[in-house]
């Protein structure tokens, strides 16, 4: 009975892994295609398609969307603290509240939220902010709750005896929030970061309805392409920022990596 | 200027109008071992924040070295605090932990390092300053934490049930090395446990709280000797709690008829003029009698049926029944008794007068 149930318990984790990496697989080997039409022949690829990457037409919305993407996650990085440090550390009154209001952006679709920004801003005669403020202000909204869970979580679960011991030791408050608090909470806004930056570089939904034209960002502008053509630059860029995420997320990790110091820390 | 430490002034604290403390007051001399001993609930975790400011009494007054303390934040009460959970700081190795108070305070960091070397060194971790916390055992990790708190030099080290997460051994040990480290550093502590053992092990004297309130202090044998209340004869060790249903003065002895039977037992204590409801013996006081045993002037004797036996290797227990449902739990030392008694025999008991102590409720 045993080994039946863990053969199928394999065989889910396979097919999850196989759903999940098999499509990557797909574009990674179109990519490396030596033709214009995707195909992959093991014996017989080529890296010339990457060389395309390195034209205006690409290097220029990945430089957007790689500044837009970094100054939210600073943005919202700082905005997440210090509304999780309001509503767990202090418990501001309604601080429940708040938190719902915070994480709402979820609960509404975000083709709505961009026709919403869009129209708004035309109401209160701001179109003029469209483009990059624009973007970079929706990809806050959007970012927030994440960032702001994240932190707040590890607020939570952060050992209020720790800040008494600092307290005891003569720390002020100022003191505990910088020695003690922020770095015991690193991790999980340095992963909070993360996904606000990876939200805002990948989102299409709602950039769609704000970028400028001829002033785009990467995903806009792969959508943009995907319309005239499907071919191995097509895959390339793909796979290009599949890497470039990837080296992001590897390196959030390496700054946050004394994560590891704290798992069975204090017991 | 008088030598007490800490000075607890009538404090009272609710919480949500339910109240916690109830006019408390307590005095504590400078370099003393201080046990604060109760169950849980009964407000002596309560007591120690307010010590430390993170409560804040709802009426009265704490004083520190003879100031109030009731506009002083922690930071600035310069008391030690070790916790049962240690609260290390787990991103800093253990000397950073350590020179932590001492950083927070601006020290010079050629004084700072010497500092934590000491401290290390009066809890026997030294050369573990670079690693780790989480790379310790749990004693390793108390006793980190008990060099944190003492590094900055505090007036008072406030411990709250420090041992409760080791295991038992270690707890036994610590307890001495706890002693020994209070009387090389001279500093007053105060330490809440819920404990009986570890207290009457540790402390110059035992403050010991029920609902709020001191039940008793005094120094551990004192208490233990002469408990004053029902609930501290029951708590701090264990005892025979009768109760009295008459008491009547015949020089030199208070005789007590024990309710609910004819069995009337003389006390050698002198009880206060009010009536006595309630007395207790302690186990290891009853002696068994051989019949050859002279007659002892003035001595309680008693016959009953032993009902249970339990051997705890250095003592057995006995439970005889000497009279209908009233029972005495007898501790008495293995291998010296010549008779070992058998379930169902009867034995004759013996109680000195002065082992039976009047209780006042």
């Amino acid at each position: 009975m045993n080994g039946v149930l863990s053969c199928l318990f394999w065989l889910a984790i396979g097919v999850v892994l196989a759903f999940i990496t098999l499509p990557l697989a797909v574009v990674v080997a179109a990519s490396l295609s030596p033709s214009s039409t995707v195909t992959f022949l093991p014996w017989d690829w080529t890296l010339e398609w990457f060389g395309a990457l390195l034209s205006d037409r690409w290097l220029q919305p990945f430089l957007l969307s790689f500044r837009i993407a970094t100054v939210v996650a600073a943005i919202s990085g700082v905005l997440g603290i210090l509304a999780a440090y309001a509503i767990v550390y202090e418990k501001i009154p309604g601080s429940a509240l708040i938190m719902a209001g915070l994480l709402s952006p979820l609960s509404v679709p975000q083709i709505v939220k961009g026709v919403a920004i869009v129209l708004f801003l035309s109401i209160i005669g701001l179109q003029g902010i469209l483009g990059t403020p624009a973007l970079i202000a929706a990809h806050v909204v959007l970012a927030l709750p994440f960032v702001t869970r994240m932190a707040a979580t590890s607020l939570t679960n952060f050992d209020g005896n720790l800040d008494r011991a600092a307290q005891s030791l003569g720390a002020t408050k100022r003191q505990r929030l910088q020695h003690i608090v922020l770095p015991m909470i690193k991790p999980g806004v340095l992963s909070g970061v993360t996904f606000a930056f990876i939200i805002s570089f990948n989102n299409i939904p709602l950039s769609v309805f704000l970028v400028r034209p001829g002033d785009t960002t990467l995903p806009i502008a792969v959508i943009n392409y995907l319309e005239y053509s499907l071919d191995p630059v097509m895959a390339a860029v793909n796979v290009a920022s599949m890497i470039f995420i990837l080296t992001v997320i590897f390196l959030f990790e390496k700054i946050g990596g004394f994560s590891t110091q704290l798992h069975g820390g204090s017991k | 200027m008088n030598s007490f430490d800490i000075e607890l002034v009538s404090v009272s604290k609710s919480f949500a109008g339910l109240p916690v403390i109830q006019d408390l007051n307590l005095e504590i001399p400078r370099g003393e071992f201080v046990s604060i001993l109760g169950p849980s609930g009964c407000g002596k975790t309560t007591t120690l924040n307010m010590i430390a400011g993170f409560n804040t009494p709802s009426l009265g007054d704490i004083r520190i070295r003879g100031r109030s303390q009731t506009r002083v934040p922690p930071e600035r009460r310069n008391l030690g605090l070790v916790f049962q959970n240690y609260a290390l700081f787990p991103h800093m190795t253990v000397a950073d932990n350590v020179g932590f108070g001492l950083r927070m305070r601006s020290t010079p960091k050629a004084e700072i390092e010497p500092a934590v070397q000491a401290a290390l060194r009066s809890v026997r971790l030294d050369g573990l300053g670079g690693r780790y916390p989480k790379a310790l055992s749990g004693g390793q990790q108390q006793r980190v934490a008990l060099a944190r708190a003492i590094a900055p030099r505090p007036t008072v080290l406030l411990l709250d049930e420090p041992l409760s997460n080791l295991d038992l051994k270690l707890r036994e040990a610590m307890r001495i090395e706890l002693k020994e480290i209070h009387e090389q550093l001279g500093m007053t502590f105060v330490y809440v446990t819920h404990d009986q053992e570890e207290a009457m092990a540790m402390s110059d004297r035992i403050v010991v709280m029920w609902q709020g309130a001191i039940a008793q202090q005094g120094k551990p044998d004192s208490i233990y000797r002469s408990p004053a209340t029902r609930f501290v004869a029951d708590f701090i060790g264990r005892s025979n709690v009768l109760s009295v249903s008459k008491s009547a003065r015949e020089a030199p002895f208070l005789h007590l008829t024990l309710e609910g039977s004819p069995i009337v037992l003389r006390s050698a204590c002198v009880g206060g003029a009010q009536t006595i409801r309630s007395c207790c013996i302690r186990p290891e006081c009853i002696v068994l009698l051989e019949e050859t045993q002279a007659d002892i002037v003035g001595q309680n004797q008693f016959d009953g049926v032993v009902r249970r036996i339990v051997n705890l290797g250095a003592h057995i227990e006995l439970l005889v029944e000497i009279a209908d449902g009233l029972r005495l739990t007898v501790l008495i030392r293995s291998g010296r008794s010549s008779f070992p008694p058998e379930p169902g025999s009867t034995v004759t008991l013996g109680v000195d007068p002065h082992d039976v102590q009047l209780l006042a409720d």
